[in-house]
């Protein structure tokens, strides 16, 4: 589903010297698996979805992606704020000839996959940032995208909000097969949600190693099999960070 | 609350006009009634529409230019690095010359007609909206428009619905106060070298020692600048930002 096969990227720097970002990026995605890209801040994790969403050109390497339809939630929801709620998850549909009914009734029916029906007139602003965010993921979903990529989704959330949010973010999963591509740099989160943890090291950025977590869904924080597969990966992160 | 407020602040600033007449001799200070009646008697003679449609030909004309330069200007500065450091410093000397300048250059160079007024208004104006512009495009939110690319929007339907939209305050802003520049010069351009409009009659008045005309034209103006205000932009306005005007700033924690 996606592949990508020593996957190479530089940035040029203003000075003419060559940034290496990714060195050597080797994984793969079966559809409809929900995938973690685990790494410290700033080691190019989002630059591979940026490959993956071909909104940047990676320098050498293959990357093989079935299905063109991608949606992405960003770490901050970047909505529209002079559009309301319904109006901000219908913008992606805008690009297609359909009616506007059309749009959005599309449009409320995802509002209602995640749990904002009923706030369908409400501006951005008058909502609250959990909130902001669902309407983030109803917009990234109203395209019934072949993948879903997140960038730290929930990483500026207050930790309640977060762990509600993630919850529900696996039930959609569940409810809609999507496949799910999500980043993130907290140990916990990517344990509690992934079937799969690809451990992204630091600039360079190489796949340090893959785990999968084989624990069945719907999963209870407090989990003690989630806990001991946290232990252990904190334990590879910090072989990971004495090797550099 | 708010219109009680507004009506308080109106009828003091008369009073205290009232007050001043009773005090100071008519020559120097005409009270209400007289200025009243010396505007009653200029509408009823016709020529109040006739110097205020040149005022307002001149001055509508003389926002459209502003704007159009303003916006080109703001927009080229805002979106190439090179016309931000090309352009900087004529919009500098546009700033920095009194609108008198341009006044007397243009009169010189068209003559003493509408055109020459119009050209004046939009060569002294257009700086202050150009910087606006400029400053409301570097401010922009950019991640919204990389969200725009993420979901594969074309390039117009990104200026159109992202980028747009965002400038939409800061152009209506410089708008208003553009308005208020471009009165200003037209007054002064009339006033030094043409044969209509407001700034023609106060200069005629005061040619005339009449200080109850002068008062009369200009409250006729303000009356004017008023009823825009409040009947046209006011409303535009708060149409266009009714998604922001719904969420009260919470200063105090």
């Amino acid at each position: 589903m996606i592949a990508l096969k020593e996957v190479r990227k530089e940035y040029l720097q203003p000075n003419g010297e060559r940034l290496r970002v990714l060195e050597n990026i080797t994984f793969e995605i079966a559809k409809g698996m929900f995938s973690s890209l685990l790494g410290p801040s700033g080691c190019g994790k989002s630059t591979i979805l940026n490959l993956i969403a071909k909104l940047d050109r990676h320098t050498s390497g293959d990357i093989s992606v079935n299905g063109d339809k991608i949606g992405f939630v960003f770490q901050q929801p970047r909505l529209l704020n002079w559009r309301t709620v319904t109006d901000n998850v219908a913008l992606p549909l805008e690009r297609d000839n359909s009616d506007k009914r059309g749009r959005r009734e599309l449009a409320v029916k995802y509002l209602g996959l995640v749990g904002l029906s009923g706030f369908e007139n409400y501006y951005p602003l008058q909502l609250s940032g959990g909130m902001q965010q669902r309407v983030a993921i109803a917009r990234a979903l109203v395209i019934d995208p072949d993948i879903l990529l997140m960038d730290e989704p929930f990483s500026g959330l207050d930790e309640f909000t977060a762990r509600k949010l993630r919850q529900e973010l696996i039930r959609i999963w569940r409810e809609t097969g999507k496949t799910i591509v999500f980043v993130t740099h907290s140990i916990s989160e990517a344990v509690f949600l992934s079937e799969q943890i690809l451990i992204v090291s630091q600039k360079p950025a190489t796949i340090f190693k893959r785990v999968t977590v084989d624990v069945p869904y719907p999963r209870e924080y407090g989990d003690l099999r989630l806990f001991e597969i946290e232990t252990s990966l904190t334990r590879d992160f910090l072989e990971m960070n004495s090797e550099r | 609350m708010n219109t009680i407020l507004r009506i308080l602040s109106i009828v003091s600033l008369v009073l205290a006009w009232l007050i001043l007449s009773f005090v100071f001799s008519p020559t120097i200070v005409p009270g209400p009634f007289a200025v009243l009646q010396a505007m009653w008697e200029n509408v009823r003679s016709g020529q109040a529409f006739y110097h205020l449609y040149k005022t307002l030909f001149r001055v509508g004309f003389g926002l459209v230019l502003t704007m159009a330069l303003g916006i080109a200007f703001g927009t080229a500065m805002g979106l190439s690095r090179r016309a931000e450091v090309f352009l900087e410093s004529w919009v500098m000397v546009g700033l920095t010359l009194p609108a008198i300048v341009y006044s007397i250059i243009c009169l010189l160079w068209f003559g003493l007609n509408d055109f020459a007024a119009i050209v004046a208004i939009g060569a002294s104006a257009f700086p202050a909206v150009g910087i606006s512009i400029w400053q409301g495009i570097k401010g922009m939110d950019t991640q919204l428009v990389s969200m725009g690319n993420a979901f594969k929007l074309s390039r117009g339907a990104i200026i159109r619905k992202i980028i747009f939209p965002q400038l939409l305050p800061h152009i209506l802003a410089a708008m208003r106060y553009a308005l208020g520049i471009c009165w200003k010069i037209c007054t002064t351009v009339e006033l030094i070298g043409m044969s209509s409009g407001v700034g023609f009659m106060l200069n005629y008045w005061f040619g005339l020692f009449s200080m109850s005309q002068v008062f009369a034209w200009t409250l006729l103006f303000l009356l004017v600048m008023f009823a825009i205000e409040y009947l046209l932009f006011k409303p535009v306005e708060k149409r266009l930002t009714k998604w922001r005007n719904d969420v009260p700033i919470p200063l105090s924690a």
